[in-house]
């Protein structure tokens, strides 16, 4: 009885700690992001440093816009999400709502196994073959493209939102169906008039974290997207995104220097970005769970 | 046979269903034996039995919902105004909006009032570019399930948030919509409190002047007040079918007389 309560004890505390540490290292990062991202502002101006339309970093005066790269990394992000919302959503529909038993099984491993691969070799395996194909297609001088980096970063965003979405749909309750289909309604009908209205916040919030994900991605969208830090002109046009820029340069910068500080300062950018989508995300899960 | 001959005056109403050597399996598993029985037109008819004994599964041959169980299998004839509804070629989702269904736990999608109550409509095809026809439906289909006062003010709230006797009663309203003729009912009442039931109960003498009703219950007394005709099923089958006050007064099989009289189940 008494060993009961210690260990009882014991569980409760560490389960305690491992909680509040998380939170805690979370904050320290956070705090630490925010203590170098700063100092930039000391020389440089908010508004210069957003909706700047030069990135310099090493001329002299340097120039910190980061405007191209904001825009950089949204272009790639809508492009990725345009292909993999649709086709992951349908994807999660079938294996959930069509797909016979063994099928079932099969595809949800194989989704697994999509989202095992490492980036970088998405990214290489991209760099053979989307970027070449690119180039051929559109007739382009180079097939390191924004649309080249969004097709790889839909392989990584489908696999998050097939998985949720599918869980979603999947814990839709029985008697739902069954009312749609004593109505008459057709396997269809009862899909997108029923199953999906039933799972809309789940699905919703597999959508946010895909897109969380492929936000934050760097290493696939370095490869492929060729890096051009200038105003993005298009789909077809090389593009520069906040990730991959401070993956590249943050070897080259003083410590110390404003270089250094506005990769930072990119971080914080980038930390409130998908801190946005992730409250989204939560928000419209609560909201529905009213 | 001799069952039936007593209530051969009976024989006169209008029947809707005729169900010939019914039998149903669920793998290997006979879950239907050889059921025989007619189900008369705008009458309320209840079925009773132990738990398990087949109640839903013979509801559910009546709107074939038992297609969508993986390994069910029926043979024999049941007749729906004329037409053998297990032949082949049936269009079940006509079947379906003839044959409405009210389940156990109430379940109102999670949608709207209106929009549960006009799901019928949308499904079939019906009035969908007329909103003022799908307004006047609804109202005329929430009037018939006595809950228009109530909630004519709230039809776009959450129809899962309402009370179970209100869920129960939009399952009900929104069957109403597509104008079925029969009305099956799996245990309508078993998820509600007394009161509510007998509001169930109410509406249901109200439903019977136009529509014909097939009550599953395991609640005798429920059957005792609210049926026109029994039927006591056991173990798959139909063991006694026919004049409530009868069923309930003297019946003729041994075995229905044990269940009535609470030596079993
Ligand atoms: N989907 C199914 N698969 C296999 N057996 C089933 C299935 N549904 C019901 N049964 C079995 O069929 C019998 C009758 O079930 P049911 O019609 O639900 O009984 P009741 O409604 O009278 O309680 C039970 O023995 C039950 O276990
Ligand atoms: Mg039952």
């Amino acid at each position: 009885m008494n060993f009961r309560r210690i260990k009882e004890f014991f569980v409760e505390s560490a389960i305690k700690i491992s909680g509040i540490a998380s939170i805690f290292i979370v904050a320290l990062i956070f705090f630490f992001l925010l203590k170098e991202g700063v100092l930039l502002f000391k020389t440089e101006k908010i508004t210069h440093f957003i909706f700047g339309k030069n990135w310099y970093p090493i001329s002299d005066p340097p120039d910190f816009g980061i405007l191209p790269l904001i825009l950089g990394t949204l272009l790639v992000t809508l492009g990725a999400a345009l292909i993999a919302v649709p086709f992951g959503v349908a994807a999660a529909i079938y294996i959930s709502e069509v797909a016979p038993g063994k099928l079932k099984e099969v595809l949800k491993s194989g989704i697994e196994l999509l989202a095992a691969i490492p980036s970088v070799v998405l990214g290489f395996i991209g760099m053979i073959t989307i970027v070449p194909w690119m180039k051929i297609i559109f007739k382009i001088p180079t097939g390191l493209t924004a649309f080249s980096g969004s097709i790889v970063l839909a392989f990584m965003a489908m696999p998050t939102i097939v998985s949720i979405a599918e869980d979603a749909l999947h814990s839709v309750p029985k008697a739902y169906k069954e009312g749609a289909y004593a109505l008459g309604a057709t396997k269809w009908q009862t899909i997108y008039r029923v199953v999906l209205p039933a799972a809309s916040s789940g699905v919703v919030a597999a959508v946010m974290l895909g897109i969380g994900r492929v936000v934050g991605e760097t290493m696939a969208v370095m490869m492929l997207t060729g890096n051009s830090p200038s105003m993005p002109r298009g789909m077809l046009y090389p593009v520069r995104t906040l990730t991959a820029t401070i993956a590249a340069e943050m070897g080259e910068a003083v410590q110390g220097g404003d270089h250094y500080y506005a990769l930072f300062a990119i971080g914080i950018i980038l930390f409130l970005i998908t801190f946005a989508i992730n409250i989204t995300a939560d928000l419209v899960i609560h909201r529905k769970r009213q | 046979m001799i069952i039936f001959q007593e209530d051969s005056v009976k024989a006169m109403d209008n029947k809707i269903i005729h169900t010939e050597n019914v039998d149903l399996y669920y793998g290997n598993f006979h879950a239907l034996k050889n059921i025989n029985f007619s189900i008369a037109e705008k009458k309320i008819t209840a079925m009773i039995g132990p738990s398990g004994c087949g109640k839903s599964t013979l509801l559910r041959v009546f709107n074939r919902m038992n297609d969508l169980v993986e390994g069910a299998r029926v043979t024999g004839e049941v007749k729906i105004a004329g037409q053998n509804i297990l032949a082949g070629n049936t269009d079940l989702l006509n079947l379906r909006k003839k044959v409405g269904m009210v389940f156990q736990r109430p379940n109102p999608f999670p949608l709207s009032i209106f929009e549960n109550i006009v799901f019928g409509l949308k499904i079939h095809q019906m009035y969908q570019k007329n909103k003022n026809k799908l307004m006047e439906i609804a109202e005329q289909s929430l009037k018939a399930v006595l809950l228009w006062d109530e909630l004519k003010n709230k039809l776009n709230h959450l129809a899962t948030n309402l009370s179970l006797e209100q869920q129960q009663k939009i399952c009900i309203a929104r069957l109403l919509v597509v104008k079925p003729e029969i009305l099956l009912m799996d245990e309508p009442c078993s998820a509600l409190d007394p009161i509510s039931t007998a509001r169930i109960e109410e509406l249901m003498q109200e439903l019977k002047k136009d529509y014909t009703i097939v009550i599953v219950t395991h609640n005798m007394q429920q059957a005792a007040r609210v049926s026109d005709e029994t039927g006591y099923m056991l173990l798959g089958e139909l063991v006694e079918f026919g004049d409530t006050q009868r069923i309930f007064t003297a019946p003729t099989d041994r075995r229905t007389e044990d269940y009535i009289t609470g030596r079993l189940g």
